[in-house]
């Protein structure tokens, strides 16, 4: 059976053009939101957050570094492939047949040619764990900001969902998922019986099941929590302190 | 509820080039499914009206059609859940032979192209299992072959491609994950069957009478397969070293 996948491979396939037709053909809603993304840069060049207590603006310092490897992260995540698919590009928007704005005729790319590169997924996955000590690390800081002082803010309070809710995300990953045990077909088999995976595995599923609800919980809490951050930089007094002991 | 109006899809390839919706009055009986309303249209209006059916507990899988634009079985949609005015159309992704029953034998020859069901040589019969095995493939056995996951499927019903469909990623992960299976298929289901036009928009999943979880279980696992053996050069060392130990091991 090998033999005949490789005699087939290589055959009967014309030679396609590597940009995906759903990134050139003209569909208002993904032209509205090139030109919304546009809006958004130009607004955020054009009105710099001054520095302020020693805060930048991340779109100035090079914390921005780190914005390809996130985005990539979310761009290439099962949740939002779902997401883009069906409500940027209309293959198709909605199951129904009769309000699917997906018709014959039409040239689809799929997830194929330059998408392809969505099976790189688990690669930045790795960065994305990577930068998960950080979250943590803004946690620690959070607490601890004054010496010999343990304080619970609201903006700490925030940080603490927000940093659980992006924990949650990266560990319910499709990928990870696959890596833990989707890849075993036989837990009872002398390789695998003392593994512990099979549990890992059930466990990551049940998370699995409900990544697209924590992809976008995640996703606008990122958004919040950086908004109310810059508001307390900017010197709005919304950062009640809940809790204060000294060690 | 009053009765129902049942516009119903009739086409007959002998007499005309394009099919049109006829509406039926039927009156409503309380639990009755649309199959029950086609039926009576076929007994008490006119026995001229085409339609599959079978086991009418949504198990055999033969009376799928587009109720209210959704590919549903006719056996297992409640008129009091969608409504009396109903639309009946057969499944759009296949050829139409007479009024409600298409032409589905395209998906036998696709069955064929998938590398069959390989188990491990020199086991003895009969063939032990153990239970926690046995949980992931058996989600894929509970398909009743009804289509309607091929007939929601925007790339096997708007565009002209190489993909299977998800019936047949279902099918093939079925057998890749059978414990006993010493095949791996997801390389064939990415350079021959297309595996790559799937988008993941999941509708496949969402009409399932049985509620397979087709893209997350099956799909998306044959996808990371594809990827391990095709785009992750850390996972192609891990999956070489790994067999030389099963090697050992045996």
């Amino acid at each position: 059976m090998v033999e005949n996948v490789t005699a087939t491979k290589n055959t009967g396939e014309t030679r396609k053009p590597l940009i995906p037709v759903e990134l050139t053909e003209a569909n208002w809603r993904f032209w509205s939101f090139i030109l919304l993304a546009l809006i958004a840069i130009y607004l955020m060049t054009e009105f710099q957050v001054p520095v302020v207590q020693g805060l930048t603006d991340p779109f100035y310092s090079p914390t921005i570094l780190v914005l390809p490897l996130v985005a990539g992260f979310r761009a290439t995540c099962y949740a939002y492939r779902k997401d883009y698919h069906r409500h940027l590009f209309n293959h198709p928007n909605a199951c129904n047949i009769d309000v699917r704005k997906d018709f014959k005729g039409r040239k689809y790319t799929g997830e194929t040619r330059l998408f392809r590169l969505e099976n790189y997924h688990r690669y930045f996955w790795y960065t994305a764990v990577a930068i998960l000590p950080f979250f943590y690390y803004d946690l620690y800081i959070a607490f601890t900001y004054q010496a010999g002082e343990f304080t619970l803010s609201l903006g700490a309070l925030l940080l603490i969902l927000n940093t659980l809710w992006v924990t949650i995300y990266t560990f319910s990953c499709h990928y990870f998922r696959h890596a833990t045990g989707g890849n075993i077909d036989c837990y009872s088999c002398p390789v695998n019986k003392k593994s512990v995976r099979r549990g890992f595995f059930n466990k990551i599923s049940a998370i699995n099941h409900h990544h697209e609800m924590f992809a976008w919980i995640s996703l606008a809490s990122f958004f919040l929590v950086d908004l109310f951050i810059r508001g307390v930089a900017a010197g709005l007094s919304i950062n009640p302190i809940l809790l204060n002991f000294k060690w | 509820m009053t009765d129902i109006n049942l516009k119903i899809y009739r086409f007959n390839p002998e007499e005309e080039s394009v099919g049109k919706f006829v509406e039926y009055k039927v009156p409503y009986v309380d639990g009755m499914v649309v199959l029950d309303a086609v039926r009576y249209v076929q007994e008490k209006i006119d026995p001229t009206l085409a339609i599959r059916w079978n086991c009418k507990a949504a198990k055999c899988g033969s009376c799928s059609a587009e109720i209210n634009n959704r590919p549903s079985l006719m056996c297992k949609t409640r008129v009091d859940s969608i409504g009396n005015n109903i639309s009946v159309a057969p499944m759009g992704a296949y050829p139409n032979i007479k009024d409600l029953v298409t032409d589905i034998s395209a998906n036998w020859s696709i069955l064929k192209k998938i590398p069959p069901f390989t188990p491990k040589p020199g086991m003895e019969k009969p063939w032990r299992i153990h239970p926690a095995d046995v949980e992931r493939s058996k989600e894929f056995k509970k398909c009743i072959e009804c289509f309607l996951c091929q007939d929601v499927c925007h790339v096997i019903r708007e565009h002209n491609t190489k993909y299977f469909g998800p019936r047949h990623m279902v099918k093939a992960a079925s057998m890749d994950m059978h414990p006993l299976d010493v095949l791996d298929r997801s390389e064939f289901l990415d350079n021959e069957g297309g595996i790559g036009f799937c988008n993941i928009t999941k509708c496949c999943q969402d009409v399932c009478p049985e509620h397979i979880h087709i893209t997350d279980n099956a799909i998306i696992q044959e996808k990371e397969r594809a990827a391990d053996l095709k785009y992750d050069p850390i996972a192609m060392i891990i999956k070489r070293r790994k067999s030389r130990k099963e090697k050992v091991v045996k």
